[in-house]
């Protein structure tokens, strides 16, 4: 029987469109050193409804590339922060924004979403692009920053239920 | 003046910029050039992603193509993958079995549901009712906004049978399906589409409702008719000035060419003119072919003729195409009996393959020369939003000296609304234009 879902993993982004594919990467470099109760999920482009099916006690990490940030700087943070900063602009889609995506879920679901944003700064974004030196040299920190923010997300949600 | 920083236009000029139209792919530029408040060119640049793959996909297999020009798109790769295997399908002389040809076009109104319903009430409705975003106007109308997102969903379950899975499907392939569908599967769909059904005539309702800003013109509208169908994989291409082509020579009218603020090509018919694409055309140009439910729909609201003169009551179309397509998708699933087999068996061998169909925001085409291993030679692949570029800035030549004269937060409103009006990539941008206006007159 799996272990109940204790955190959700969003990877965003698309390999074919430069450092948009660079979470993809990333977590593929951790995928198999991340504990039982983690699902991770690539999403391309996240939608209202993958926020609206997670397990309500369990917490979120969303992986995106983003600008606002300088290419390879490595930004992680509270869910909540997100929403508050707009410096922060994911690379996200041709729908809404992931912070937008995030608020309506709240909103819609009723709740609110607890866990964390990692994001990595891009610069290359076209179609059939390569990741960009800045980028690739970041991508162990990226990992290594996701590896935290699961044990992070797990952490509070451990302390959320004693 | 409102802001500063632009090209200084002569004495009696007024050079509008709105630059960084913000949008994953790329980035684009309005640029309005005003003399004595007439606006004299528009500029719009838009993002286009096919040129790309037109070379990708050369030495690929009809196959690869498939999969390949689904990845063009996250919101309309069925439009892409429908049009090339169609393309492959008549030049390669492979004949389909009608149940595969009825799953197809339930795989179309699926991926017309999602995108319809993302836009009428995501992007577009807040605009009408004074919201800066979809969120704000989920606080105020959340049932509205649940409803929309309901729609989506039940488009995206379509997708998901049928493409194999929600973005970027994989099961098309030439000659039918990766694979045969059961009943029991196809069925399964037949609830989540009898909600949606609902929830879409009460979108034609909502909307019809909605008071458009004043703007009227007369387009040259372009799209594909049937003679027993809505149009979607198949139709002769025709126009309000009586146009009537075979889906395969879209070349014998139109063209493409390099203009100079754009490294988008941008398509116009060969004496130049502009021509409009998407739900208006459609309908002003085979309303009569609408699903009976979606035709009632249509005739409630009393507003054909105005879809056809003013931009803005394109929301209305989207929302008479999406009760079509959920009625459709229905008489689909209950009349689906599984084909012998998942695909026509096919032999490669050089041809010249191409076709149009009818994504969401308007009619794409795609040409293949194939060499005589099958494999891809040559390739044009020729986007909606690069068809309609010629038609909006027409309509934004005609519409912008209205809104010159507010404040820019204003003006830049009632531009972004007008160009999301027509459903281009660009829009989805809850806040795609910056606008910066320097008067030197």
């Amino acid at each position: 029987m799996p272990a109940p879902v204790e955190v959700e993993v969003f990877i965003c982004g698309s390999p074919d469109r430069g450092d948009d594919g660079a979470a993809m990467t990333a977590c593929e470099a951790v995928r198999t050193e991340l504990p039982a109760g983690v699902r991770v999920r690539s999403v391309g482009q996240l939608d209202v409804d993958d926020l609206l099916a997670v397990p309500p006690e369990a917490r979120v990490v969303i992986v995106d590339v983003a600008t606002g940030i300088e290419p390879g700087v490595v930004l992680e943070l509270p869910l909540a922060k997100l929403l508050e900063d707009e410096t922060f602009r994911p690379r996200s889609s041709h729908a809404l924004a992931v912070s937008g995506t995030v608020a309506l879920a709240e909103l819609i679901g009723e709740r609110p979403l607890q866990g964390r944003v990692v994001a990595l700064g891009g610069t290359r974004f076209a179609m059939g692009d390569g990741l960009s030196g800045p980028v690739a040299a970041a991508i162990p920190r990226f990992a290594a920053a996701i590896r935290e923010a699961v044990e992070h997300a797990r952490t509070e949600g451990a302390a959320a239920c004693a | 003046m409102h802001d500063t920083g632009l090209p200084t236009g002569t004495s009696g000029d007024l050079v509008v910029d709105i630059a960084g139209l913000t949008r994953v792919e790329g980035e684009g530029s309005l640029r309005l050039r005003v003399r004595n408040g007439a606006v004299e060119e528009a500029h719009l640049e838009i993002f286009e992603a096919p040129r790309y793959f037109e070379r990708l996909v050369v030495g690929r297999t009809p196959d690869e193509v498939i999969d390949i020009v689904a990845r063009i798109c996250g919101i309309c790769p069925v439009a892409y993958q429908m049009t090339a295997v169609h393309a492959f399908e008549h030049g390669l002389g492979i004949p389909i079995d009608p149940q595969v040809r009825a799953l197809r076009r339930l795989l179309y109104c699926g991926e017309w549901i999602e995108s319809h319903a993302l836009h009428v009430y995501l992007l577009h409705l807040p605009d009408f009712l004074g919201y800066a975003s979809a969120l704000e106007l989920a606080r105020d109308h959340r049932a509205a906004v649940e409803a929309g997102l309901n729609l989506k969903k039940a488009g995206n379950r379509i997708v998901e049978l049928i493409g194999g899975r929600a973005i970027h499907p994989v099961s098309v392939r030439v000659g039918g399906f990766s694979r045969t569908f059961l009943r029991t599967e196809i069925t399964s769909l037949r609830e989540p589409l009898a909600a949606a059904l609902e929830i879409a005539l009460a979108t034609v309702d909502l909307v019809a409702g909605l008071v458009p800003p004043d703007f009227q013109r007369e387009a040259r509208m372009v799209a594909l008719r049937h003679p027993t169908e809505y149009p979607m994989n198949e139709g002769r291409i025709v126009s309000t000035d009586g146009l009537d082509l075979a889906p395969t020579d879209w070349l014998d009218e139109f063209q493409e060419g390099q203009v100079a603020w754009s490294h988008a090509l941008q398509a116009r018919s060969r004496d130049g003119r502009p021509y409009l694409l998407g739900p208006g055309s459609r309908l002003t140009l085979a309303a009569d072919q609408l699903h009976p439910t979606a035709a009632a729909a249509l005739a409630r609201t009393g507003l054909a003729g105005e879809i056809r003169t003013n931009p803005y009551r394109s929301i209305v179309a989207r929302a008479v195409e999406l009760v079509d397509a959920v009625a459709e998708a229905h008489d689909v699933v209950e009349a689906y009996q599984p084909p012998d087999r998942s695909a026509t068996p096919w032999t490669p061998g050089p041809c010249t393959a191409a076709w149009a169909t009818e994504a969401p925001r308007g009619m794409i085409f795609h040409a293949y020369q194939l060499d005589e291993q099958g494999l891809i030679a040559d390739a044009r692949i020729v986007p909606p939003t690069s068809q309609n570029q010629a038609a909006i800035e027409a309509d934004l030549t005609i519409f912008a000296p209205q809104v010159l004269g507010l404040p820019s937060d204003q003006a830049t409103h009632r531009i972004e609304q007008l160009i999301r009006s027509y459903d281009p990539c660009i829009s989805c941008a809850t806040h795609f234009l910056q606008l910066h206006i320097e008067d030197v007159g």
